[in-house]
């Protein structure tokens, strides 16, 4: 230890007499999935987002946390591989609260069974010079594994805490408290020419050792299975079928036939009406509460009876995958696919994610490694990739007509996006990188998550989504009481009655889409319903509105990633496709006298 | 043995086999950064996992995924 880095430790405060400008400010750091975000949750009884795999924080989420009489204010910060050399956006971002000065202590969170390489973390940190703690998370899963760490001898030689936690059971989590009131700048010689990979590993040699491994052979059985192309492909179609019982039979059909069919249409709407036309004496103020285009009769009908039970039936099942570990395996097996689309495996990550949603996803394109990686994704989220919303409709009204109809559909809607991304790769100009990715253990998801994670999701879809319902609702209202529906259906009557062979009020439908793409979808739905289209028409109108841009939170998000030029620039280029696709899907099939 | 029989690409590895990262290429310097934060340092265990579509190792105790340009820049001495 040298003198005089240890003079510079900070006394431990004290808590009673400290006034300060601003409140101390803590940070957790560390490798990705780690478990910071749960320790967060931990701390600050707020819950953040957590899920099984790299990348779910991407931006820095910000609580309060009580320590020793003082209220601090604690950091989540998007997990690292690396605070030196070639950096990630989500890395820098990381980086950027520590270098600012801003950061009073430093909690850095590791897998204890990843200790080498927390450790060239550790000494990374060590070099910025902050009071620190090193929490050893998971060390449950560590000892099944048969690693033991020496944590006070690892303690005394960084002249740190170090504190073994199991952040998910809450286990070492008073420990934690008390060692941050006690965190010091680490006190060991800088490695020579920051050569962090050698120190790491003569530390982790030193104070780690291995004893029997007592289990994880069925973590490691189930491994192979989802990863071998033989066994792991089969996998994968159960998986999707699962999926697909789950979400699209079970919550396009059965709970929304309760909720819509019953619900609504017995009860609420019939109630509103009558209670409508007696306590409302103006017509057009009726109209707006029940008519056609009602704020109840149709806005919150959509929002509520036909999105809402198909939403929430995906955020639970994607939370089960989500936590399990499987979606970056998947991974491995599209990795050659999206290397042509000038991309890498990692971008598995965002495109699935943005079945749940392409806003978030559009944020999640962060961990991808370049400039045009990010690009391409965002585009192609953009283009082809149906949110939880959407796909509710799809299922619920191609359910109805043919599994064919459904092939055609998702096929026709990936081939674009291969065309789409295969061109971007080759007219962006930049580079891709790489195809590096760490893998996160399979396990057993904890149903406590799941329904928080899926409770959060869908407040958050309440509040999202249902004001923008209620305000299309509102513009259509608008539009038709002046008449200029009307006029907007007429102009728009020679590409879509014509190219795109759809029933004139189609037109409606694709007004709303541009809202957003689900609450069009949820129109077609209705026009489905009532018999206005038949199965090729659905086919073809469905397949216009996947390829749109989702919604306006998306192509704002779109314009906070990419700025405003490229993501009018998509804005425009989805259009066209997407209107284009649908032109030429319809000529096809009109040509080949498909009916499904 | 001589070193030339004892030492291998990852790349060249079959599924199974085990040793201690020697070095990694550094003719793409990011490349190298990105393994070594990882855990991919010069006397590392890596054990081999699966060769296809991609390749999978496990570097101690994290399983990495890889394509193949990137399993031939790590150099593994043998057990």
């Amino acid at each position: 230890m040298s003198c005089a880095q240890a003079a510079v430790r900070e006394p431990a405060a004290d808590p009673l007499l400290t006034l300060r400008a601003r409140p101390r400010r803590i940070a957790l750091v560390g490798n990705a999935n780690v478990g910071k975000s749960v320790l967060f949750g931990r701390l600050t009884g707020q819950y953040a987002v957590v899920s099984n795999y790299p990348g779910t924080t991407v931006a820095l989420t910000t609580g309060r946390v009580v320590l020793g009489g003082e209220v601090c204010e604690l950091v989540d910060t998007p997990g690292v591989t690396a605070l030196e050399g070639a950096l990630t956006e989500d890395e820098l971002v990381a980086r950027r609260i520590l270098n600012a000065g801003q950061t009073d202590v430093v909690i850095q969170v590791s897998d204890a069974r990843n200790l080498r390489r927390a450790l060239m973390l550790t000494s990374q940190l060590a070099a910025i010079g902050r009071p620190m703690v090193l929490v050893l998370n998971m060390i449950d899963e560590a000892r099944v594994h048969g690693i033991v760490i020496d944590a006070a001898g690892l303690a005394a030689r960084l002249g740190i805490p170090v504190v073994e936690t199991v952040a998910t059971e809450g286990r070492g989590i008073a420990g934690l408290r008390d060692a941050i009131g006690r965190a010091a700048v680490p006190a060991f010689d800088a490695p020579h020419r920051g050569d962090h990979a050698h120190l790491a590993h003569d530390l982790a040699v030193q104070y780690r050792c291995y004893r029997r491994r007592s289990a994880a052979r069925i973590q490691e059985r189930l491994g192979r299975l989802v990863r071998e192309p033989l066994t792991g492909l089969p996998i994968l179609a159960i998986v999707l079928y699962g999926m697909y019982l789950a979400v699209g039979v079970f919550g396009a059909q059965t709970l929304v036939g309760l909720i819509e069919g019953g619900l609504f249409e017995q009860f609420i709407n019939p109630g509103a009406i009558a209670l409508v036309n007696r306590a409302v004496p103006w017509a057009v103020a009726r109209d707006f509460l029940v008519g056609e285009y009602g704020l109840i009769t149709m806005g919150l009908t959509y929002a509520i009876a036909i999105v809402l039970p198909v939403v929430a039936t995906f955020f639970l099942v994607f939370g089960f995958l989500e936590d399990s570990g499987y979606i970056p395996r998947l991974a491995i097996f599209s990795d050659r696919i999206f290397r042509t689309m000038g991309l890498n495996g990692k971008a598995v990550l965002p495109m699935v994610l943005g079945l749940g949603c392409d806003t978030m996803a559009t944020m999640t394109t962060r961990i991808l490694g370049t400039p045009k990686e990010r690009l391409i994704a965002v585009l192609l989220l953009a283009l082809g990739i149906p949110c939880s919303a959407q796909l509710a409709t799809i299922l619920g009204i191609l359910g109805g007509v043919s599994f064919f109809a459904l092939v055609t559909l998702f096929g026709v809607v990936m081939l674009q996006m291969f065309l789409v991304g295969f061109l971007a790769a080759r007219t962006i100009p930049g580079e891709r990188s790489e195809f590096i990715m760490e893998l996160p253990p399979l396990r057993l998801p904890q149903l406590g998550n799941i329904v928080r994670k899926t409770l959060l999701r869908v407040r958050w879809y309440l509040g999202e989504a249902v004001p923008l319902f209620l305000f299309g609702t509102a513009l259509l209202f608008t539009l038709s009481r002046l008449g200029l529906l009307t006029v907007l259906t007429e102009a728009m009557e020679p590409v879509v009655a014509g190219l795109l062979g759809l029933p004139k009020d189609a037109a409606t439908v694709f007004v709303m889409g541009f809202l957003r793409r689900d609450y069009g979808a949820a129109g077609l739905f209705q026009m489905s319903k009532a018999g206005e289209l038949d199965g090729v028409q659905a086919v073809v109108a469905l397949t216009v509105m996947t390829l749109f841009v989702p919604c306006v939170a998306n192509f704002l998000m779109m314009v906070k990633e990419q700025g405003l030029k490229a993501a009018m620039g998509i804005l425009g280029a989805v259009t066209v496709i997407a209107l284009g696709t649908g032109v030429v899907l319809n000529a096809i099939l009109r040509g080949l006298h498909v009916t499904f | 043995m001589s070193p030339s029989e004892k030492t291998r690409r990852l790349s060249a590895m079959r599924p199974g086999a085990s040793g201690r990262v020697l070095r990694v290429m550094r003719e793409n310097p990011d490349r190298a950064d990105r393994l070594m934060a990882l855990g991919v340092t010069p006397g590392a265990t890596v054990t081999v996992l699966q060769r296809f579509p991609g390749v999978v190792f496990l570097c101690d105790h994290t399983e990495l995924a890889v394509e193949p340009a990137v399993a031939r820049a790590i150099v593994v001495e043998l057990e």
